[in-house]
């Protein structure tokens, strides 16, 4: 008796903690990212696109709410058009410009999260769809799934060890469906290249972009220079 | 006296024609050679062997006793040469065309040895001008410059006269002379023009398609005492009869209806005339020719 | 020694004084400083044709239309004419001097005619290598001097490829070095053609059609040509490319500068053949 007592203890003071309403679950999401005004951090990139041969990079990460975003380096990278690092806090902070809905739950990552769908309520907007796999026990964004008009389906999953109650994750892998990049032999001159099966360039296939954040740097109020300054 | 040129038995084809047919003659050193011979006859083709511009087919090229193929670096050394005509680099002036010889004959010759050089052939005062400003006459000059700036042994000249004025003719005249009596140079000198050989050189090689045809000492081929007379009859009849035991008969060499051909010394010929005319023998022409006269306008005529 | 450096002297003197030799200076100059204008002024636009494939997907962040990016275009352009150039003055060495008669003049000294043709060979090679310094100090430096250092986004046929800033100055030193071992190749055909023939247009002539052939074929992917690709020059002259990818096809970079090579020593060694025993008649 007094261990079914228990389990029923426990069951309820999940339920307790645990948040089901989706409204509740953004709002605590946004409380953590108002928590940061901004960030620097160290990032290491390691890329996977399709047609693109590049070596992992480092660089310097800088961020200010609601959307200034951008990674300083010495060469060059790719980011997907569309930017989770630059746009999910902002997509989720501005609540009167979209209705959310629970429309189930997942575990990801070994944590359940609630997969809230974010739509818009004007027409106008780029997005068309958000999907959010938010950790219900303590809101962080493990995964997203966000489909605009013009830059498809994007998907990222969050990786956090050390910084969690920030939102700001130590590791995100973002994939993206794209069809691989081509180059004509006349363009690219190259007589002793066959030239590719064009049905395997048409085809879309899904590239990766993994971004290793280190050496959070929090509300520093650095300099707003920083967006604008030349590459080193 | 060593031989400079030796040349046994060489011949050389292009394609089906024979340009020089088993060719054989000498050059002996410290003299002037006469190479003459129609256009055609296979004198370029000869010299150019010589000079080992081509190679031939067959036979044998020994200069200074050796053989070209084998030691063709020790002879070139000892050669100078102009072959056809003179030809530069039209973008360098006339020094540098004649340094450039003379660097790959590791000269080093200064500033005065130049100006000599160019005194000698007649350009002191063009020597910094281009060639391309040349004409045909100082290009002739330029050649023989080039010829003669590493002292060479043997002196070949192709055809040497060719777009000189006359004064130039007259010069080159001099200097081949004067390279041959003060230097003791030999020179082989082709041309067309048997007079310009006579006047200069010592032997004489004549050639035509591709074979000697006469070769010797130019005292013994233009020689008085062996001429070609020819004489030409009104009634040959009569003239053959006249001539009957006579001393002229025996020199008879041909007839043919009123043409006489004789071989006789030149003081023969006023003799076989009276005789003649005192016989009533109507004469309507008479000439004679040297042996070396004979050969070439055979071959000319031909 | 001494006979050969006079006649390779003599060979250098003549190149440096014939006004032709500056037309392949003056070529590369004007084709390197026209491109350099165009891409400074229009060059985001040239390069929205390659990133306009992907530019909905992804954004190109850095510095991409850079001295490096100028000059590996400027290199892939010039590849074509390059070869052009060299023919226009290798293919005249020795054809050019029969025509004129001075051959004559150049095979009756001491010198050997196997020493003539190496020195004449030797002097196109020579002339080669300060077109590739003049294309270096043009495509590489003064690009780099306008439009600043940084990764290389390298184009071919299997995409893209960034080469990193600090990992790219020994690939175009090897590069240049690729591409002085094409020429070469261009030169000895040069020098052969130029001692077969006796006037200077048909061996010019006939290079630029081996290689507009060659280059034609090496285009289309049809299994006829594929047979006979790897036995043309032309198609390992653009291995310098090679250098730009990764991994690093090492093997295949080896291979072709091995087959290069050997293009030299054949082509040399036919001249130096057939030199010896042509008759010179003109």
């Amino acid at each position: 008796m007094k261990n079914i007592f228990l389990i029923l203890l426990s069951f309820i003071s999940f339920h307790a903690c645990a948040i089901d309403d989706p409204k509740t679950l953004i709002r605590e999401l946004n409380k953590k990212f108002n928590m940061v005004s901004d960030y620097t951090a160290h990032v290491d990139m390691k890329f996977d696109i399709p047609g693109v041969k590049m070596n992992r990079m480092s660089g310097k990460v800088f961020f200010k709410q609601p959307d200034r975003f951008r990674i300083r380096t010495k060469g060059i990278f790719f980011l997907p058009k569309q930017n989770p690092m630059q746009n999910m806090s902002a997509m989720l902070l501005d609540t009167n410009s979209y209705t959310s809905i629970i429309s189930g739950y997942e575990t990801v990552g070994g944590h359940n999260c609630a997969i809230v769908n974010i739509i818009p309520l004007k027409n106008i907007s780029e997005l068309i769809l958000g999907k959010f796999w938010i950790d219900v026990k303590n809101p962080l964004v493990m995964k997203t799934q966000i489909t605009t008009k013009n830059n498809g389906t994007i998907e990222t999953e969050n990786i956090f060890t050390s910084t969690s109650h920030y939102t700001l994750p130590d590791e995100i892998v973002i994939k993206i469906e794209t069809k691989k990049i081509k180059m004509s032999k006349l363009m690219s001159a190259d007589l002793n290249k066959k030239a590719q099966d064009k049905s395997k360039t048409d085809a879309l296939e899904t590239g990766t972009i993994r971004l290793i954040f280190s050496n959070y740097k929090i509300n520093t109020k650095f300099s707003d220079n920083e967006f604008t300054a030349a590459d080193n | 006296m060593s031989s400079a040129i030796l040349l046994e038995n060489v011949t050389k084809k292009f394609k089906d024609f024979t340009a020089v047919d088993d060719l054989s003659f000498e050059v002996k050193a410290g003299d002037i050679y006469g190479f003459l011979g129609p256009n055609g006859s296979g004198k370029s083709t000869t010299l150019r062997m010589i000079m080992s511009l081509i190679k031939p087919d067959s036979g044998a090229v020994q200069l200074f006793g050796q053989s070209l193929r084998d030691n063709r670096h020790t002879i070139m050394k000892k050669i100078g040469c102009i072959i056809e005509k003179p030809d530069f680099y039209s973008y360098l002036s006339a020094k540098e065309n004649i340094s450039l010889f003379a660097s790959v004959h590791q000269l080093n010759y200064t500033k005065k040895q130049y100006e000599e050089l160019f005194e000698l052939v007649g350009l002191k005062g063009r020597e910094h001008d281009k060639v391309k400003n040349y004409s045909h006459g100082m290009k002739q000059r330029l050649g023989l410059a080039q010829t003669l700036i590493h002292d060479p042994e043997l002196i070949i000249l192709d055809e040497p006269n060719t777009g000189l004025d006359p004064q130039g003719i007259l010069d080159l005249r001099h200097l081949i002379l004067s390279l041959n009596k003060e230097r003791g140079k030999t020179i082989l000198f082709s041309s067309h023009i048997l007079s310009e050989v006579q006047a200069i050189c010592t032997n004489m090689i004549v050639i035509n398609k591709g074979k000697t045809v006469v070769q010797g000492r130019v005292d013994d081929l233009l020689s008085q005492e062996n001429l070609t007379v020819k004489l030409e009859v009104v009634d040959p009849m009569a003239c053959n009869e006249k001539l009957q035991d006579t001393k002229w008969m025996a020199l008879l060499e041909s007839r043919e209806e009123k043409l006489f051909v004789f071989k006789m010394g030149k003081t023969e010929i006023p003799g076989m005339i009276d005789y003649l005319t005192v016989n009533k023998i109507a004469i309507e022409r008479i000439d004679y020719r040297n042996q070396l006269e004979d050969y070439f306008l055979k071959i000319t005529h031909n | 020694m001494k006979e050969f450096t006079a006649v390779l002297r003599n060979e250098m003197l003549k190149t440096i004084r014939r006004p032709r030799t500056f037309i392949g200076f003056g070529v590369i100059t004007f084709i390197c400083l026209m491109l350099q204008g165009a891409f400074y002024q229009d060059g985001k636009e040239i390069l929205s044709t390659v990133t306009g494939q992907f530019e909905n997907v992804f954004t190109i962040q850095g510095h991409i239309l850079n001295g490096n990016l100028i000059c590996y275009i400027l290199l892939q352009t010039l590849i074509v004419q390059m070869p052009l150039l060299v023919a226009f003055v290798t293919g005249d060495l020795i054809s050019g001097e029969t025509a004129s008669g001075t051959i004559r003049f150049l095979l009756t000294t001491p010198a050997s005619r196997g020493k003539i043709v190496v020195a004449k060979w030797l002097s196109g090679l020579i002339y080669t290598f300060l077109l590739l310094v003049v294309l270096g100090i043009f495509a590489l430096i003064i690009s780099r001097a306008i439009f600043g250092v940084g990764d290389l986004m390298a184009m071919n046929s299997e995409g893209l490829t960034i080469i990193r800033a600090d990992d790219i100055n020994w690939r175009w030193g090897c590069a240049f070095l690729i591409a002085f071992l094409s020429l070469g190749v261009v030169a000895s055909l040069g020098t052969m053609l130029s001692c077969m023939m006796d006037n200077s247009i048909t061996p010019i002539v006939t290079i630029m059609a081996v290689i507009i052939i060659f280059t034609i074929i090496g285009l289309f992917d049809m299994p006829t040509f594929e047979m006979i690709k790897p036995f043309l020059f032309t198609t390992h002259m653009i291995s310098w490319r090679s250098l730009f990818e990764e991994p690093l096809p090492a093997k295949t970079i080896l291979s072709s500068c091995v087959i290069l090579f050997f293009h030299i020593v054949a082509f040399l060694s036919i001249s130096i053949y057939y030199f010896k025993r042509k008759d010179i008649t003109t």
